[in-house]
């Protein structure tokens, strides 16, 4: 009797023993988009982004030459599964942070990932910190969100220094004559600059950054407008934009906004020589769904583009694959939310382990090299590119694109000049 | 020397001021259109309609769907829009407010709170969180020149039509015999009872009229507005700020208000657009402060 009792004891031990160390089953990453309100487009854009990288990763796709998606797992943790669990933070910075919080004490997940909404990474990335577990970073574009020196949170895409700078670089070039099928503008004719930002942490970074840069390469800002993201109207923003006579506009708007802002001023007749988005709004299946024909002729920064694929043929495939599951080839935003998830999937594997310090060093010491990406990157390196700067990819970059022959047509890379896929249509060709 | 400058300045000048006047009454008169409803229900049965907004998103969704399916214009859409407006305003009434109007104060409250919600997620059911806008139609698209200025013209059509409508809907209020039993049940409800007036009937066309109104205003926003499961969002607190400003139960209120607001919204855009709905928001809050009952209300 009493060896029946130790024996039954010792079983009890080994198994809970076994249930404590064996690697976990699954991995609950907490994911916060925003999935209802005027930006729910775009968050469920992110989520199918997500989704498609995690299924990959957790199944078995041996037709694409990467590395996760030979892995069914994270190898390193018994072929352990990724779970991402949504959190809905409707774009509101308070919400957001009450989300992170959530999914962090009560479904106890392993680290968190988001948010777009820089407005929304920052106080939701607080929580992290507070908890010191990871956030990983895939979509948010203020620089100040790598300037606080966290030791919890790292941020896969460029942020808005670079884009900004491309974007100079690019009007520069067009001024010179580099820009294909485009002979020398003279920069006195592109000199005015019309901006208009939505209003939150994103918008007044995008708008700070290219004050600063307008500064530097000469250009001159005859107007600059902030506007609330929910605006009924914005007849006297686009009245605004057209008498300033400004020769280019540019925006950093979210989708709703990006989609009356083109409206209102298509109805007004506007007759700038080019428009520019910061990608965002500018980028959404939404915005170019609705406006069709409209957007020929529109550019906006961005970080993708199908026709990237010709030189990157493993893109092409995970895009074939994003666009039977939704009908739309990735955006720069969607893309990168699939790349994060990846980093994730890639700092899991060299950690070994659930343990936040252990992902923690993993992260700070991950290396991906371009191959492995969608992204026209040279990898997946944290690091200080610019000054301040602390767990930022410094191995990014952006593109500026181009919407040609829409409603059926492509977007097209203008910027960086040497991978420009179409001649650039200049100047803009207005609305009939 | 310097009179031509002079001259020039000035003649923008008015130009703006124009072209800003014109802008925040085209604006205001949709506004004050979507707020009609939201003043004709609680002038009836003192209830505010939270779901207000959710009941604009259906008629905008008419517009949407009779034009993408049916290949009707959205303009001529307008009537379905109404009767959808109508019936649902009905159906609201008959399922659901009229068993909360027996509950407390609070329960009327959080009940269109709660229609709000399920309209709004069934639509997100259905149509899921995409932003659609009507691609044709007689209206859409096209720009109207009053000289210097262009105007979309789907506006102009829309803001006439809500003048137009208005007059209606004070006309019915004030001068028929159906209006002057909706004002009685308004005013006393037992007493109209006692008088033979059927108040049910009374309280459950208050909601189909409010609802047509809104259907309507969402068919006529649909022509040059997004839609989205949540558009509902944007306009009710305008509406709110509106109707209270107007006060509550007013409609010639409703109707200044209206303009008002789109004024300050259209000039707070023009000199301070990140604060537009800061004004409109201080403007709500001021007229609660000091004047409770708004502009015309008792």
């Amino acid at each position: 009797m009493k060896k029946l009792i130790v024996a039954t004891f010792l079983s009890i031990v080994l198994v809970l023993s076994f249930a404590v160390t064996a690697p976990a089953k699954e991995i609950k990453i907490g994911v916060l988009l925003p999935l209802s309100g005027p930006l729910a487009p775009t968050g469920k854009s992110l989520k199918e982004g997500a989704d498609l990288a995690a299924d990959i990763i957790n199944g078995k796709y041996p037709d694409l030459k990467i590395s996760i998606a030979q892995w069914e797992g994270i190898p390193s943790l018994g072929g352990a599964k990724i779970k991402l669990v949504y959190a809905d933070h409707r774009a509101d910075a308070g919400w957001g942070a009450d989300q992170a919080k959530r999914l962090i004490e009560d479904e106890k997940v392993t680290g968190l990932f988001g948010c777009y909404n820089s407005a929304v990474t920052k106080t939701a990335s607080v929580e992290a910190e507070r908890a010191a577990i990871p956030f990983v970073n895939p979509d948010s574009t203020s620089p100040a969100l790598t300037k606080r020196g966290f030791t919890w949170f790292w941020r896969v895409t460029p942020h808005e220094t670079w884009f900004t700078a491309d974007l100079f670089n690019f009007l520069d070039g067009l001024a010179a004559g580099k820009a294909r099928g485009v002979g020398p503008v003279g920069k006195e004719q592109i000199n005015t600059l019309a901006v208009a930002v939505e209003n939150t942490e994103w918008g007044a970074a995008s708008l700070t950054e290219i004050e600063k840069f307008a500064a530097e390469h000469g250009y001159k800002i005859v107007e600059a407008l902030k506007y609330p993201k929910e605006a009924a109207d914005l007849t006297s923003e686009a009245r605004r934009m057209m008498a300033s006579k400004a020769d280019c506009y540019l925006f950093a708007p979210y989708v709703a906004d990006a989609i009356l802002f083109i409206k209102t001023l298509k109805e007004m007749r506007a007759t700038p020589k080019l428009i520019w988005g910061q990608d965002a709004g500018f980028i959404v299946p939404d915005f170019y769904k609705t406006l069709g024909a409209a957007v020929n002729g529109i550019l906006t920064r961005d970080l993708f583009s199908p026709e990237l694929g010709k030189a990157k043929p493993e893109a092409a495939k995970i895009n074939e694959m994003y666009k039977k599951r939704t009908g739309f080839d990735f955006s720069g935003s969607s893309a990168r939310d699939f790349v994060g998830i990846q980093v994730w999937a890639h700092a899991l594997n060299s950690a070994g382990s659930t343990d936040p310090k252990a992902i923690q060093k993993a992260l700070n010491e991950l290396y991906i090299s371009s191959d492995e990406l969608i992204m026209p990157w040279k990898g997946v390196r944290f690091g200080s590119p610019f000054p301040g700067d602390t767990h930022q990819n410094e191995l990014g970059s952006g593109v500026i694109n181009q919407y040609q022959g829409w409603p059926d047509g492509k977007l097209h890379v203008i910027y960086p000049f040497e991978f420009s896929t179409a001649n650039l249509i200049y100047p803009f060709p207005g609305w009939k | 020397m310097l009179l031509p400058f002079v001259i020039i300045t000035d003649l923008r000048k008015m130009e703006l001021a124009i072209e800003l006047i014109l802008f925040g009454i085209l604006m205001g008169l949709i506004f004050a259109f979507i707020s009609l409803g939201l003043a004709l229900i609680f002038g009836v049965m003192n209830i505010v309609n939270f779901a207000h907004g959710e009941f604009l998103m259906v008629g905008m969704y008419v517009g949407l769907l009779t034009s993408t399916y049916l290949r009707l214009d959205p303009f001529l859409s307008l009537p379905i829009a109404a009767a959808m407006g109508f019936l649902l305003g009905i159906a609201s009434y008959r399922l659901l407010i009229k068993d909360i109007l027996r509950g407390p104060m609070v329960a009327q409250l959080f009940g269109t709170f709660g229609l709000m919600l399920f309209l709004r997620y069934l639509a997100m059911f259905i149509f899921g969180p995409d932003i659609r806008t009507v691609s044709s139609g007689i209206l859409v698209g096209k720009s109207v020149s009053l000289g210097w200025v262009a105007l979309d013209l789907s506006k102009v059509v829309a803001a006439g039509l809500c003048l137009g409508l208005f007059v209606v809907v004070y006309w019915i209020i004030n001068r028929t015999k159906l209006g002057r039993a909706l004002r009685a049940t308004s005013l006393d409800a037992e007493a109209a009872r006692y008088m033979g007036i059927d108040t049910e009937k009374m309280n459950a066309l208050a909601w189909g009229i409010g609802g047509a109104t809104v259907g309507i205003a969402g068919g006529l926003l649909a022509h040059f507005y997004y839609i989205t499961p949540t558009v509902g969002m944007v306009f009710i607190l305008i509406a709110f700020a509106t109707v209270a400003l107007g006060g509550f139960g007013s409609i010639s209120g409703t109707f200044i208000a209206g303009l008002i607001i789109g004024l300050i919204q259209v000039i707070g855009g023009q000199y301070l657009s990140e604060l537009k709905f800061t004004f409109i928001y201080l403007t709500y809050f001021l007229t609660v402060v000091f004047r409770p009952r708004g502009l015309f209300g008792w």
